[in-house]
């Protein structure tokens, strides 16, 4: 049954999982090449330098787009679930609502998975032949929040969407926001090293707030 | 009779609106019962209490003898649901969403969907969203029919379709009903179709139940009595008389008792003359509920 | 799992509550307290400061509140405002009775800026050594970077991103040589060729032993420097400054200030009061006379004249700068580069 709820989720995102890794893996690609540009130009060791001189990690464009590419795949998947309520033939189904709502998220988190993943793999195989490990995990460690913004883009807007009445949801949305804003508070690269660990517990803990959607949901909150 | 659905003592407030208090009512194994109501007198909010989308504020309804509130998810699979407007899956075309359906349910009955489908004018491949609200209506019994429960809970089924398909849909889903001993819980906004399908009604009125009983019944003893009256003529509030009315001096009011009761009573107030006949369920749901 | 994903909200508000709001009440209840700019004045033999009121006036003073015009201002502090006097034509023979020439101001003068930002960072692990006597008028960027091992030094060519076996062998072997643990606990450096000299690096090694170690003619320079009896180094500043008169200052695990001179490598104490320097920013405007020091400490900015001859304290002045802050939740502070809760 879980293979089915997959099976549906996979209808509903197929052509946009194509285009959020051909979106995450553009954006990570061109990072590479404007490096491998500067290097032309201007030679490995100017990278080098410019890197321990004046912290430069070079990769700034990717900030938001796991946050973007998160936000989406949230909407993709959950707003056809509402239009019309249609919601209400996913909690019909024969298996527990709150099983159904996990499988729906762990298929997305999946697919976040396939996303983000190739991205980081290609960064990291890319970089390691131009530099050293310290310069490639600087660069690395300082885009991990962002990644993990994205996870917390969809598992927050997935909360946003499940709400069933408009009040509550515009209120979640500004929770959701705050929340958010938490990524992306960095005045230096590699600055949440030490906050990491627990950034990625309270980021999957995300997931439990769609309980609560679902929970009204079923209750038939109004407005 | 076993009680396939059971409702006791249902009370639900939206705010501080009282929809209904205290209502109550059951439908036995293989009966069609028909809710009927005016717009807000809580057909709806009754369809989402036994759908399991509402929580009412009080009282507790059980099918096939689980709360619904606490039924096990595999109790589900009896259970059939139309919810209103036909919805499915918008974004799945009629193959899909058969593969999709076929995996929760073991007695999945593949050729009553297809059978369904063969008659529609669609590709296999056409997403629902751009089907015809008829067509999607199809895809939406064909889907129960090959679920084939226990029990089916049809909200507003006649909702959106034109009368070819709203005949389609009554004939198909009262044979199915009857062959296999379905138990169908329905409402409708059309009630020449509740007519045609349905065994028992039950008529609210905002905040109660007018009337439950089987439709042949109400039929038979439900008329319509209408007499001149002098000018000026009043009626006085008689129990059990409905909706009585006085247009260009003649005096329309609605029974359940016998013919000769309700002339007795009514010579009593001095009209004379009356004519009483029978009426279809539209009339008598209007004679029961009122015009406005 | 219901009741979980309550709590969970809960929390979650709770958070952004003690979040937020504090944040939102300091972002805009609070005022930036306006110190003046303070200098000591050895002319004067006092505090001098400069301060702008409401109506854009200037206000020239000393600390016990002599007014001064703004030329008067220039004429006590003639280390700091050399190039206006020698633009009016009105720079001294000789200043506190030593005969001077704009060239020596300018050579002494320094500014040094020790801030718990510098401090309190992700260490990205890799530096660049340069060489100190190229030959060239210009410094030139190295084409390698180092990073210390457990055990070693390591060279890494940037170019072909491997590892300089043979330099860091003999980098290693000369700094083992004079008795350098590994790995380093602190170094400082300033590799940029934006400057006049290079002094390589002061470097602490695993048991808080002083070296100087730079490269000069592609050979390794190490010097252990000895420390006076109970000095316990923390936090190393390197300062090549054009005076080269020292080679770096540093802070002990007490908070006060020493100096290392460049030269002699002797080790001498300053008598600035103790500070934090992760906590707490200082700075230095010194001149060939005196040394104005600032440390910013909480809700007081304290001003220490030393002397710049023997490192003396001769005056000591302090602003209040109180501070209005709701206690609260927050990510980041002006002391360091890292994004994580605190509850302040």
């Amino acid at each position: 049954m879980i293979k089915a709820i997959f099976y549906k989720e996979w209808i509903k995102t197929r052509w946009y999982l194509l285009l959020a890794f051909v979106v995450s893996m553009g954006f990570a690609i061109y990072a590479m090449l404007r490096i491998s540009r500067v290097c032309s130009l201007k030679g490995v060791d100017h990278l080098w330098v410019v890197m321990m001189q004046r912290d430069a990690i070079f990769v700034e464009l990717l900030q938001y787009v796991p946050m973007i590419l998160g936000l989406i795949l949230a909407i993709v998947q959950f707003a056809p679930e509402m239009h019309h309520r249609s919601f209400k033939l996913t909690l019909h189904l024969p298996i527990r609502a709150t099983k159904a709502l996990a499988s729906m998220l762990s298929f997305g988190m999946m697919v976040l998975l396939l996303t983000f993943l190739p991205a980081l793999l290609l960064m990291w195989g890319y970089l390691q032949t131009i530099l050293a490990p310290e310069l490639y995990w600087h660069i690395l460690l300082s885009v991990l929040p962002w990644y993990l913004a994205g996870v917390a883009a969809y598992l927050l807007a997935c909360w946003v969407a499940l709400e069933p009445t408009w009040g509550r949801r515009v209120s979640n949305l500004v929770i959701g926001i705050l929340l958010l804003r938490m990524y992306f508070l960095a005045p230096a690269p590699e600055a949440y090293n030490e906050f990491l660990p627990l950034l990625v517990i309270v980021t999957l803990s995300y997931s439990l707030l769609s309980v609560l959607s679902l929970t009204r949901f079923r209750d038939g909150r109004q407005d | 009779m076993e009680n396939i659905i059971e409702c006791r003592n249902l009370t639900h407030y939206y705010g501080k609106r009282l929809i209904y208090e205290n209502l109550s009512f059951n439908v036995p194994r293989g009966r069609i019962l028909g809710l009927l109501g005016k717009n807000g007198t809580g057909k709806t909010t009754t369809i989402n209490i036994l759908s399991g989308f509402l929580q009412p504020r009080s009282g507790e309804c059980r099918i096939l003898g689980e709360k619904i509130g606490e039924m096990n998810p595999f109790t589900r699979r009896k259970i059939g649901l139309l919810i209103e407007g036909h919805v499915q899956y918008q974004f799945m075309n009629i193959e899909e969403i058969e593969r999709f359906y076929a995996s929760f349910y073991p007695n999945w009955k593949r050729e009553a969907y297809y059978e369904l489908m063969s008659r529609l004018k669609v590709a296999p491949h056409q997403r629902i969203n751009r089907m015809s609200c008829g067509q999607r209506s199809q895809v939406a019994l064909g889907l129960i029919l090959a679920q084939d429960p226990e029990v089916l809970v049809l909200d507003d089924f006649s909702l959106g379709l034109d009368p070819g398909y709203r005949r389609l849909f009554v004939d198909y889903m009262r044979e199915y009903a009857k062959a296999e001993d379905k138990t169908v819980f329905l409402t409708s906004h059309i009630i020449q179709d509740m007519e045609r399908l349905v065994d028992d009604c039950i008529v609210m009125d905002y905040g109660k139940i007018l009337v439950q009983m089987p439709v042949k019944e109400l039929l038979g003893t439900f008329r319509r009595y209408t007499a001149q009256v002098g000018d000026g003529f009043e009626m006085q509030e008689i129990p059990d008389m409905y909706n009585p009315s006085v247009i260009r001096q003649t005096l329309e009011v609605f029974s359940m008792h016998p013919e000769d009761e309700v002339k007795a009573q009514l010579s009593l107030l001095g009209v004379n003359n009356v004519q009483a006949e029978h009426v279809g369920l539209e009339d008598a749901f209007i004679g029961l509920t009122g015009k406005y | 799992m219901f009741k979980i994903s309550k709590i969970l909200f809960s929390l979650i508000v709770m958070f952004l509550l003690v979040w937020q709001l504090p944040a939102c009440y300091n972002f805009f209840m609070s005022t930036p307290v306006d110190t003046p700019f303070t200098l000591y004045s050895s002319i004067a033999r006092d505090f001098a400061s400069l301060q702008t009121d409401e109506n854009k006036k200037m206000h020239y003073r000393d600390a016990s509140g002599n007014e001064y015009t703004e030329e008067q201002f220039d004429s006590i502090l003639p280390a700091f405002y050399y190039r206006q006097l020698v633009t009016d034509g009105r720079f001294p023979d000789t200043i506190c009775g030593i005969s001077v020439t704009p060239r020596q101001i300018q050579l002494a003068n320094f500014t040094m800026r020790l801030s718990p930002l510098d401090l309190n960072k992700p260490k990205l692990g890799l530096w660049q050594m340069l060489e100190t006597m190229s030959g060239r008028v210009d410094l030139e960027l190295p084409d390698d970077a180092f990073r210390i091992t457990s055990d070693g030094i390591e060279f890494v060519k940037m170019e072909t991103n491997t590892v300089d076996v043979d330099k860091s062998q003999r980098f290693t072997k000369a700094m083992k040589q004079k008795g350098f643990e590994f790995p380093a606990l602190s170094l400082s450096g300033n590799p940029t060729d934006r400057k006049e000299y290079d002094e390589g690096y002061a470097m602490l090694d695993a048991v808080k032993k002083l070296y100087h170690v730079k490269q000069t003619v592609g050979r390794p320079y190490v010097k252990a420097i000895s420390l006076p009896e109970g000095l316990v180094p923390q936090h190393l500043f390197i300062t090549e400054f054009p005076s080269r008169k020292w080679l770096c200052f540093l802070t002990d695990v007490e908070g006060y200030l020493w100096v290392v001179e460049r030269e002699s490598y002797a080790v001498k104490p300053t008598e600035i009061p103790s500070f934090n320097p992760s906590e707490e920013s200082a700075l230095i405007i010194g001149n060939m006379f005196d040394w104005t020091v600032k440390v910013n400490r909480a809700e007081r900015e304290c001003y220490y004249a030393i002397s710049a001859k023997d490192y003396s304290l001769i005056d000591s002045l302090s602003y209040e700068t109180p501070v209005h802050r709701m206690l609260g939740l927050t990510f980041t502070t002006s002391k360091d580069k890292f994004v994580k809760p605190r509850f302040k």
